[in-house]
């Protein structure tokens, strides 16, 4: 979940606010759970996200990746560059995402959340999510290979 | 005008396939190549997220473990994070592992306050079954609440009243009662008298017996009157009922007057004389034939006229010793004649006199009693029955089904008009987070 806040977000201090805002939340309306609702981790990432849109919502601005902070971190871990300019790749694809489809895969790889947990996390329909999440992993796969990406293409 | 696209809710063709294996491709189950590349994007995203710093997971960790909602998360955390200290590899830890044991420990958690609130939940439903339960009890029983205490009075809680044996001659010492309620008595210069009643209702106890108001000494006049409730088919059964009683204490029935009719009010008038030291125990067993409706008893005190009549009686007896006596001296026939016209004259005033006495005393001696019969045909309801508890019930709940609905007229309004606000808030502020994610 702090992946997928500062993913969206692009903040780590307000993901961090943010992630120990979600849990508290959860503690507090852990009554309210109902398991035939959701499960925790969708109902968890529901109210990440909810506090992710209104922060969003506040600062009115895009959210945007410090790509050279992650790649100072990358070169630092020792990864190798190659692994290095992949992710670059794939950074660059998911920006060009528009926000709404970003968030689906955020939500899907960072969550780990199955369609019905998407859906629940976003209010939608199964269905509607599986459509959504198809046309959002299609777009970056297409974004990726257009970039030459070749190995997710 | 900014139109927002909303993708349709209709699957894209194939699309259930493409989603089984993602979903088989992204948990490791496929090995096929394309698999391999879904992994490795979804590696690759995830990898573009800055782990959580050590430092935040042992504060959210340490936050958690305050608030009670984890244990032992702490020190994993900071165990976690000196070996990652240890290792210099931030990435290596993994932050989805802590969201999902985070959640999974709110989820276990929960499923114990579920359990603890279902406890509470199944309590608190017993406790107001339990309570409307005895509300209802108290209820049914206080609409009967003046009924049992009227229609059967415990004889042993009747203290007899005030009594002179038929026959005295003089003022007869009256047995003080002990009795706790106390009406207030009106008094006159001869004969105070004082009298108790109670209808039957609710809030009205059951008459005492004139007894509270009898004093040593004093000679007192004692009347009752009790009006009981019966069916037309029993009122005749209940008439001579009290007639047997009346005997079986010694009175009589001085007048009686039974009228059954087929339709309307039926009703017995009964005029009993009872020992006055007979009657509370009569007033009791009558009390027990039916349920009393009405029951008055009254005193007057007439120790004045009964002490005037013993000295006129004690006078004229002393004048006819007198005139014995000095008839016994006479000697002339004048003397004689005239003394034995005095005699004559004594002896009828002596016979007066007596007369009185006996009067006064057989009016202290024994107590009129007027009793009432009403042939209702509903008193045959009267009682604590299964038909008149049901009755009740019913009565009850039809109360609890009237105050519901007004409850409800009110409530239900209340509570659409705030789910309906408090639906549009939800909708607009959910509209308002989708803005953002359409943000330029």
């Amino acid at each position: 979940m702090h992946g997928y806040l500062i993913s969206l977000l692009g903040d780590r201090s307000t993901a961090e606010d943010l992630t120990a805002l979600a849990f508290e939340r959860l503690y507090r309306s852990r009554l309210r759970l109902d398991r035939r609702r959701g499960t925790p981790r969708a109902w968890l990432f529901s109210i990440a996200r909810n506090a992710a849109l209104d922060e969003l919502r506040q600062r009115r601005r895009r959210t945007s990746y410090d790509l050279g902070e992650n790649l100072v971190d990358d070169r630092a871990s020792g990864d190798a560059l190659e692994d290095v300019e992949r992710r670059a790749t794939v950074l660059d694809a998911l920006a060009s995402l528009p926000l709404r489809e970003r968030e689906l895969v955020l939500l899907k790889f960072h969550g780990q959340l199955s369609n019905g947990e998407l859906a629940r996390a976003l209010g939608i329909s199964e269905s509607n999510a599986g459509t959504r999440l198809h046309r959002a992993l299609t777009q970056l796969r297409k974004h990726c290979a257009e970039a030459g990406h070749e190995e997710v293409a | 005008m900014r139109i927002v696209p909303f993708p349709t809710d209709e699957p894209l063709p194939g699309q259930e396939t493409w989603t089984a294996e993602l979903e088989a491709a992204l948990r490791g189950e496929s090995q096929r190549p394309d698999a391999r590349a879904w992994r490795e994007l979804r590696d690759d995203v995830r990898a573009l997220a800055p782990a959580m710093t050590p430092a935040f997971e042992v504060r959210l960790a340490q936050e958690l473990e305050r608030r009670g909602a984890l244990e032992g998360s702490a020190r994993e955390a900071e165990t976690r994070m000196h070996s990652h200290d240890s290792a210099r590899s931030p990435r290596r830890i993994s932050t989805g592992d802590t969201s999902a044991s985070l959640s999974g420990a709110f989820a276990r958690r929960r499923r114990g306050s579920w359990s603890l609130a279902s406890h509470r939940r199944s309590a608190l439903a017993a406790t107001a079954t339990v309570t409307v339960a005895l509300v209802a009890t108290l209820l049914i029983l206080g609409s009967h609440g003046s009924t049992p205490a009227v229609e059967s009075p415990a004889p042993m809680q009747r203290t007899p009243g005030a009594a002179l044996s038929p026959g005295a001659r003089g003022p007869k010492a009256t047995a003080p009662s002990s009795r706790s309620s106390t009406p207030t008595p009106s008094a006159t210069s001869e004969g105070s008298s004082a009298s108790t009643g109670a209808q039957a209702s609710p809030s009205i106890a059951a008459p005492s017996a004139t007894g509270a108001f009898s004093a040593p000494g004093r000679v007192q006049q004692l009347a009752a009157s009790i009006t009981l409730d019966s069916s037309p088919q029993n009122l005749q059964v209940t008439s001579d009922q009290v007639a047997q009683l009346t005997v079986r204490d010694g009175g009589y029935v001085q007048s009686s007057n039974v009228q059954v009719q087929r339709q309307g009010a039926s009703e017995a008038t009964l005029a009993l004389r009872l020992p006055s030291a007979r009657l509370a125990a009569a007033l009791a067993a009558i009390a027990r034939l039916a349920p009393v409706r009405a029951e008055n008893q009254s005193l007057q005190d007439i120790t004045g006229a009964y002490n005037a009549a013993h000295r006129q009686l004690s006078d004229a007896e002393a004048e006819q010793r007198a005139l014995l006596h000095a008839l016994a001296a006479a000697s002339t026939e004048a003397q004689i004649d005239s003394l034995h016209t005095r005699l004559a004259a004594s002896r009828t005033a002596i016979t007066r006199a007596q007369s009185s006495v006996n009067s006064i005393s057989a009016r202290a001696s024994t107590s009129e009693v007027e009793v009432s019969i009403l042939g209702d045909t509903r008193a045959g309801n009267e009682g604590l029955t299964f038909h008149k508890g049901f009755h009740d019930a019913g009565q009850i709940l039809l109360v609890v089904v009237i105050a519901i609905l007004i409850l409800a007229a009110v409530l239900v309004p209340l509570a659409l008009l705030i789910a309906g606000v408090a639906g549009t808030r939800r909708t607009w502020r959910r509209y308002q987070r989708e803005r953002a994610l359409d943000a330029p």
